[in-house]
């Protein structure tokens, strides 16, 4: 689905990822792990095409198009979805108006009929209950006033409704209490199918307790040092990201 | 400037005894009073731009009275039409409880009352437009307001532009007291030629009474001049609305007195602007007694090539303790030779006051934009998203659902023609 060869990218000409590989296929989950500064969000920013970055090398294959020549919403209209390590507020747009056109655009792209009013609000009611979502909150301004964990929700909502094929969760799970965790966590694996794939960036084990990955790679300096399954997660708890750092 | 026009002319032609007076008097203050006016008008150059456009208003009788009424919407709504400041009865309808009168047929006692409004607001050493006004207009259109009366419906005030060199447009609105009225003014033009037009409103607004007003602008190539002069009693309220999108130059005077205990203004404006447009919002209140609030919000878009200027002020006399006044204009910019000149102002001489005033002038929030095309949405809708979604706190103020919609959907369209490159 997604083959991320020898990529470079940078922003204001400091290099952040400096030659990044990675596979991911159909119904697979994959951990990023790394320290601070690794390089994880660059990567989930560059995969959605944040026009900050400059990718000075390489390729990202997905689904057998190159991205590079892709805009943000045309990504996202092929089906790749990044829920934001920090939720953007944006006021004076409800949830619901937002999601309502998002829906809309990804359907024309396909060639499908936009949604009328009820159609859509069955979709929304059936999608809300997943993360346990009030329609109050969904009719407000996006992320507006959101504490934290509503903001992470809403992220996992936005991602129920859109149904990516691959979707990219940019530290999820930081600044979540448990119960908010579970929620999320919860949100995700039931959208979980062999059809579609999950890169979950992390910088905590504890998130891999609940959304168990296939794979765990580890990101430092811009590079995928190593990679393993869920135990190598274990292993870095345990052990710190010196370990590695040791090893090399 | 002032002296290539043969302003002695439009005094001479005056009929009404007293408005001569006034009308020579006012002649008398400009002469004395050419340089002071200038620093107001500091980033709107007027001599290059808009001199040979100030002209007498000689109205051509022969206007296309048909192009005219096909332009007048067909409704049943209320509705005062004046076409290059003159008022056209038949064509106006208007509820009861309103009486309308040219300012030189009203009895001796109503000149009394209408000249609190018609001679109480001319200031010639602030604006030197409201004094050529005063000149040159040709009638004093007075609407009254009686005592106790509540019309729900708005009354459309619908200007047209038919001199192919200067109209002058010259209102005194007196909403008497318990009284409650809601305007809308707009200035359609009905030739293809560039326009100036001149406009001076004058309202006064008697105890426990209010008024909202709305102002919608689109002059496209044309030059418009607008002072209101706006005087409030006691317990009164004030909401003016102004949404501006197109201008060679708009210049909008604002000005509020509050003079007694408990007054209430609101000043809420909206612009986009584009295709090289000039629009000039600037607004003073004056707080002169104890407990009363002003409100001010101006919001604005402007693109390449095109300025916008807003300058408020607001003064709290010593007397006025207790005063809350608000003051912000926020302005988004969308390319790099896209202008804004801001100045909020505040000056306070009472020591137990809330007062507040800021600016910022910034660019479409590029977070919020790629948030939302990272969703699927395209570039251009989620710019349209953004932007509409700015002037909401705008529009959300207008209390009448029929209107607000009407507003919502208008800066829509508008916003669609801006280009943000």
């Amino acid at each position: 689905m997604l083959e991320i060869k020898n990529l470079h990218a940078s922003i204001d000409d400091t290099k952040i990822l400096k030659g990044l590989n990675l596979k991911v296929s159909t119904g697979e989950v994959h951990a990023i792990m790394g320290p601070n500064g690794s390089g994880k969000s660059t990567l989930a920013s560059v995969i959605a095409g944040r026009e900050d970055y400059d990718v000075t090398e390489g390729k990202i294959d997905f689904m057998n198009n190159e991205l590079s020549e892709l805009s943000p919403d045309e990504r996202a209209r092929e089906g790749i979805f990044l829920a934001f390590q920090y939720p953007v507020e944006i006021p004076g747009v409800s949830t619901t108006n937002f999601m309502k056109t998002a829906v809309n655009q990804v359907r024309k792209s396909k060639g499908e009929k936009p949604l009328d009013a009820v159609e859509f609000l069955k979709l929304m009611k059936e999608k809300m209950k997943l993360v346990n979502i009030k329609q109050e909150l969904l009719s407000r301004s996006i992320n507006e006033g959101f504490s934290g964990g509503e903001k992470k929700r809403n992220e996992i909502f936005q991602m129920a409704m859109l149904n990516p094929k691959l979707s990219i969760l940019d530290e999820t799970d930081s600044g979540l209490d448990i119960d908010a965790l579970k929620i999320v966590s919860n949100g995700v694996n039931t959208l979980r199918s062999k059809d579609n794939a999950t890169i979950v960036v992390t910088h905590y084990q504890r998130l891999l307790n609940y959304i168990v990955p296939d794979f765990v790679h580890v990101l430092m300096d811009g590079k995928i040092v190593k990679s393993g399954d869920k135990n190598l997660a274990l292993e870095l708890e345990e052990k710190g990201y010196d370990w590695i750092k040791v090893k090399n | 400037m002032v002296e290539s026009l043969n302003l002695e002319k439009s005094i001479s032609r005056e009929l009404d005894k007293d408005v001569k007076l006034m009308k020579s008097n006012t002649l008398k203050n400009i002469k004395g009073s050419l340089k002071t006016y200038k620093e107001e008008y500091k980033y709107t150059p007027l001599f290059k731009k808009t001199a040979n456009k100030i002209q007498i208003n000689d109205s051509k009788l022969d206007y296309d009275i048909e192009k005219i009424k096909s332009s007048i919407p067909k409704n049943d709504d209320y509705k005062i039409i004046v076409i290059d400041g003159l008022y056209k009865e038949e064509l106006s309808k208007i509820p009861s409880g309103v009486l309308i009168n040219k300012y030189s047929d009203l009895s001796e006692d109503m000149k009394g009352e209408f000249q609190k409004a018609y001679r109480g607001f001319d200031d010639s050493k602030k604006d030197i437009f409201s004094s050529i006004n005063t000149i040159n207009h040709l009638e004093c259109l007075t609407i009254c307001v009686e005592k106790d009366v509540n019309i729900k419906n708005k009354i459309s005030i619908i200007n047209f532009t038919n001199s192919t060199q200067s109209s002058y447009f010259r209102k005194s609105i007196l909403i008497k007291k318990s009284s409650y009225v809601s305007f809308s003014e707009e200035f359609l033009g009905s030739t293809e030629e560039i326009s100036f037009s001149n406009s001076v409103s004058e309202i006064f607004l008697d105890e426990n009474s209010k008024l909202d007003y709305f102002s919608c602008q689109n002059f496209r190539k044309n030059f418009h001049f607008n002072s209101i002069n706006v005087f409030q009693r006691k317990d009164s309220i004030s909401n003016f609305h102004t949404y501006s999108f197109s201008g060679a130059t708009i210049r909008n005077n604002l000005n509020i007195l509050l003079k007694d205990k408990n007054c209430y203004a609101n000043m809420y404006g909206f612009y986009a602007i584009k295709n090289k447009s000039h629009i000039d919002n600037h607004t003073t209140v004056d707080h002169m007694d104890e407990n009363s609030i002003s409100n001010e919000h101006y919001k604005g878009i402007v693109e390449g090539g095109s300025r916008g200027v807003f300058n408020g002020k607001i003064y709290v006399r010593q007397k006025a303790q207790k005063t809350n006044a608000f003051q912000s204009n926020n302005n988004i910019l969308l390319s790099d030779n896209a202008k804004v000149n801001t100045k909020p102002q505040l000056e306070i001489w009472a020591d137990d006051v809330k007062c507040s005033h800021g600016c910022t002038v910034g660019q479409l929030d590029e977070d919020a934009l790629f948030y939302l095309m990272s969703r699927g949405i395209p570039k251009k809708e989620a710019t349209s998203i953004l932007l509409s979604a700015f002037s909401s706190d705008i529009t959300e103020k207008i209390e009448d659902d029929n209107l607000r919609k009407h507003y919502e959907e208008l800066i829509l369209s508008e916003l669609e023609g801006l280009n943000y490159e």
